[in-house]
């Protein structure tokens, strides 16, 4: 790295705030994807957003690629550092700016972790809706980059439709504010190509959420049954009964063991369990609840538990959310997939899934979103046996080819990152790519930005094509460009 | 030298035996510019070769679907080719299990809902005219109704799209599941963005059950002021209304709850209870024929001439910006109404009077709601009033990438050139 830039950026963050050395740098060479490892050329921790935007904007002049890090759980690979740039560790921006309850907005700096916001707002009978299972640790600037979902996106929607407003730098260091607490800015819809954007459009500073009421009530159960193909007639049925519940998680046999070894939640023993939760007015989740509960009956569940407590409800939580980390306790390794289907293809899917397990002599462990088809198999290895994690891998891209067959996605939530890259082309055309990138084009034209993400191959974008025309408003006289 | 309308049409004499493209008439005219040619082709493919074709012989193209939102935006330029999605009209596909459906650009909203509700479904977009207003047309201006108060706008229900560059490529982006991150969200880009990037050919949705059952509560006040209190008692509840939905004057508030019967009925009562609790006004409850009075009558407001604004301010400023309106539009002579979601904070405001005074209105409207607090875009307006103000009016710290996207899109600036806020 350029001695020169390294001096103007500890410049810029102060000496305690800029690691240099080896060792240190290794620390930041990998996010929640540990497989994909690159050290920083540099790292940087800025204390402001405007510490922030004289880091990007030396980079810019330097020609040097950045890459934005918030708490790093991401599981693509989207902040994987650049060995040659600049990576922003975005931590220490962990402010609530505005907590704005006459109007329902909380505004926060984007280290701030996705339950420190929902704590905020919980006195006040308000919290945030998307929870991803990481919600303890992941940082709501890697919700914004990543378009983060979670258990309740069923029904209250991902990260994007809660976001009203940022505070960003683009690319070339201007600070722009787009948005704010009021509803739709006009104009392009910039939010929303910038939330799910992975990082390589601008690096946010502030974002300004919105908040809602928490439910008069909720009632949770717990469903379980013989095989997840019952499980998954379960979920099609509560659909097919007009009912969109505010969840419904699945996990099967392995996940559920793993779980129970992990954090003990008590569930029953199964093949497949549902966790299905409701909430909103008093009268419609009684009435609806007792839908639900019929048509877990109809679908032959062995067992249905319902919460009886906020004490126990949690508990159901605990024992979803624990699931990926409790893989640890029944496999060495485990290869977490991403993938989505259309959720009448569950049955189906699984059973191809199984199949594809048996013939590669691994298991594959179930636990997903079931209610809107974001399917996340876990391909268990063991590294220490010899081209395990290859087969891993390759059964785990067979996933995805399946979850294509059926029209779905090759990631839901995790985003595409570094990871996934490969696949786009599985999915979309090159003239998709290339629109996309046209966006690409017009926020980082010099590709410094978070680059070798998303795209498996990178347009040139040349210069902002076409000759200069006179604005409609400019022409009216109703507008100057300065 | 410009070509003749002759020649361009021999130009693409399959698609005129085809009866995909015409000569334009007066009725085809866009913001009353009279297209030259007129293109209605049926199917994606074709509309695509018909934009390469525009695209080679650098046409100008204007776009447009049902016709009701034509004079929205900013006076358009010449425009040689019209292309009209009339013909690109199916509902492709109802996954009604997946609660999803793809739709092309074309339909209609009545279509697509009579189509959906087989399955007892709908696509919960209740903007006005569903008779002619296209799923093009409304996610192209990310129009919605009542229901978004619940549902969302478009932006927030697409989750996929085919798209036709102005230079005729056919890209799609997102999918037919509703969940999903692969890729920019090139969707939610082309939603709102008045069609000046490309052509939406066809989209797909999150799709949404029929609720069994639904009433509406109508609390007429003594003045707008009094709207604040009854606002804040429904807001700060734990109530999950459908609509919340304002129109002045006079100064009324519906509210709306759909669900099953039982939660409906509570719902209501409750809302009921705090309302009169909150306000000395006059609440009714309305269900069946009652209730499709109350929303006809509410949806007729719209049916009347005049310039049209999308006015956004903060929840906590809704009614200090409606009675600051009264109050200069008393002062100024003009006439003003208002309606719209009062839960979100985002309404229209019709407005008549001399278009000086109607731009001098907007003008200090736009400086009391900076952008990020509150936003004010002239939708629909004569001439003269689009001559005094800007449609769009400031698109803040974001309009320099706003330009630069368009210009990556259409570096030709030859698709729905002006009209759009880019």
């Amino acid at each position: 790295m350029d001695t020169s830039l390294i001096s103007a950026l500890t410049e810029i963050v102060g000496a305690d705030h800029v690691v240099t050395n080896d060792a240190e740098r290794a620390t930041y060479d990998t996010d929640g994807l540990a497989k994909l490892r690159s050290t920083p050329g540099l790292v940087v921790l800025p204390g402001t957003a405007a510490e922030v935007q004289q880091v990007v904007r030396s980079c810019h002049d330097a020609g040097v690629p950045f890459v934005a890090r918030g708490q790093g759980t991401g599981l693509s690979g989207g902040a994987l550092p650049h060995p040659d740039g600049v990576l922003i560790v975005m931590t220490r921006l962990n402010r609530i700016l505005d907590l704005d309850i006459a109007n329902r907005r909380i505004t926060v700096e984007p280290g701030i972790t996705n339950l420190e916001v929902t704590n905020a707002a919980a006195p006040h009978g308000y919290y945030y809706a998307p929870d991803p299972s990481s919600q303890v640790i992941c940082s709501i600037g890697g919700n914004v980059a990543e378009n983060s979902g979670g258990a309740h996106c069923l029904k209250y929607g991902f990260t994007v439709h809660h976001v009203v407003g940022v505070e960003a730098v683009l690319p070339d260091g201007e600070m722009v504010r787009i948005g704010g607490p009021a509803l739709d800015p006009p104009g392009l819809d910039l939010l929303g190509v910038l939330v799910g954007s992975e990082g390589t459009l601008a690096v946010v500073t502030k974002v300004t959420l919105r908040l809602l009421r928490k439910p008069a009530s909720v009632k949770t159960l717990l469903a379980a049954f013989d095989s997840t193909e019952a499980a998954g007639n379960a979920v099609s049925g509560i659909i097919a009964e007009g009912i969109i519940p505010a969840a419904v998680e699945m996990m099967d046999r392995m996940t559920i063991e793993a779980s129970e070894a992990a954090v003990h939640p008590n569930f029953p023993q199964a093949e497949a369990l549902l966790i299905v939760e409701l909430d909103g007015a008093e009268a419609e989740v009684t009435e609806l609840f007792d839908g639900v509960t019929r048509v877990c009956q109809e679908a032959h569940a062995k067992e249905i538990r319902i919460a009886e407590s906020e004490e126990q409800r949690a508990r159901f939580w605990l024992g979803r959310k624990a699931a990926f980390a409790a893989m640890g306790r029944v496999s060495p390794s485990y290869y977490v997939q991403d993938g989505v289907i259309p959720r009448t293809r569950l049955p189906e899917v699984l059973r191809r899934i199984r199949e594809l397990g048996d013939e590669a002599g691994l298991r594959i462990g179930n636990v997903f979103h079931a209610g809107d088809g974001n399917l996340h198999p876990l391909v268990c290895y063991d590294d220490r046996v010899d081209g395990q994690a290859d087969l891993a891998e390759r059964v785990a891209n067979d996933i995805l080819t399946i979850c294509l067959d059926v029209g779905g996605s090759i990631t839901g939530e995790h985003g595409v990152g570094a990871d996934k890259a490969k696949h786009m082309p599985k999915m979309f055309t090159d003239v998709d790519l290339d629109t996309m990138q046209l966006v690409r084009c017009a926020f980082d034209p010099n590709h410094l930005c978070n680059p070798d993400k998303i795209f498996p191959t990178p347009r040139l974008c040349g210069e902002v094509p076409g000759p200069y025309r006179q604005h409609p408003a400019e022409a009216a006289g109703l507008a100057a460009r300065l | 030298m410009e070509t003749t309308t002759d020649a361009l049409l021999a130009q693409v004499t399959p698609y005129a035996e085809a009866g995909s493209i015409r000569p334009g008439r007066q009725t085809d005219a866009i913001d009353g510019v009279c297209p030259r040619i007129v293109a209605e082709p049926t199917t994606g493919p074709e509309l695509s070769e018909i934009l390469q074709w525009a695209s080679t012989e650098r046409l100008a193209v204007g776009v447009r679907g049902g016709g009701t939102k034509l004079t929205w935006g900013r006076c358009p330029g010449p425009i040689d080719v019209a292309l009209s999605t009339a013909r690109l009209n199916k509902v492709v596909e109802h996954r009604h299990g997946d609660l999803t459906a793809t739709i092309e650009a074309g339909a209609t909203l009545t279509q697509v809902n009579e189509v959906l509700g087989i399955h007892r479904q709908w696509l919960p977009l209740d903007p006005p005219w569903p008779e002619r207003a296209t799923v093009g047309g409304v996610v192209a201006t990310n129009d919605s109704g009542p229901s978004r108060h619940w549902h969302g706008a478009p932006r927030d229900l697409i989750i996929g799209v085919t798209l036709a560059r102005p230079d005729g490529a056919l890209a799609k982006a997102g999918g037919i599941v509703v969940k999903n991150v692969a890729g920019y969200d090139l969707s939610r880009l082309m939603t709102g963005a008045f069609g000046s990037l490309g052509v939406i050919v066809d989209a797909t949705f999150k799709v949404t059950p029929v609720a069994v059952s639904s009433r509406t509560l109508t609390v007429d006040l003594d003045s707008i002021e009094a709207l604040e209190p009854a606002l804040a008692a429904v807001m700060a509840s734990s109530l999950t209304p459908s609509a919340v939905e304002l129109a002045c004057p006079p100064a009324r508030l519906l509210v709306r709850f759909q669900s099953v019967d039982q939660a409906v009925e509570k719902q209501a009562e409750e809302a009921r209870r705090l309302m009169e609790a909150a306000t000395n006004g006059r609440v009714l409850v309305a269900a069946d024929e009652a209730e499709r009075e109350v929303w006809a009558d509410h949806a007729s407001r719209w049916d009347v001439d005049g310039t049209l604004l999308k006015v956004s301010t903060l929840p906590r400023a809704l009614v200090s910006t409606l009675t600051w309106l009264r109050d200069q539009c008393d002062r100024q002579g003009l006439q003003a109404a208002a309606q719209g979601r009062a839960g979100l904070a985002v309404f229209d405001v019709r407005l008549d009077g001399p278009a000086e005074a109607q731009g001098k209105l907007i003008d200090a409207l736009r400086d009391r709601l900076p952008i990020g607090d509150g936003s004010v875009v002239v939708r629909r307006a004569s001439q003269d009033v689009r001559e005094v103000v800007d449609p769009w009016g400031p698109l803040g710290d974001g309009e320099g990438v706003m330009q630069l996207i368009k210009q990556r899109f259409d570096p030709d600036l030859r698709l729905n050139s002006g009209r759009g806020p880019v």
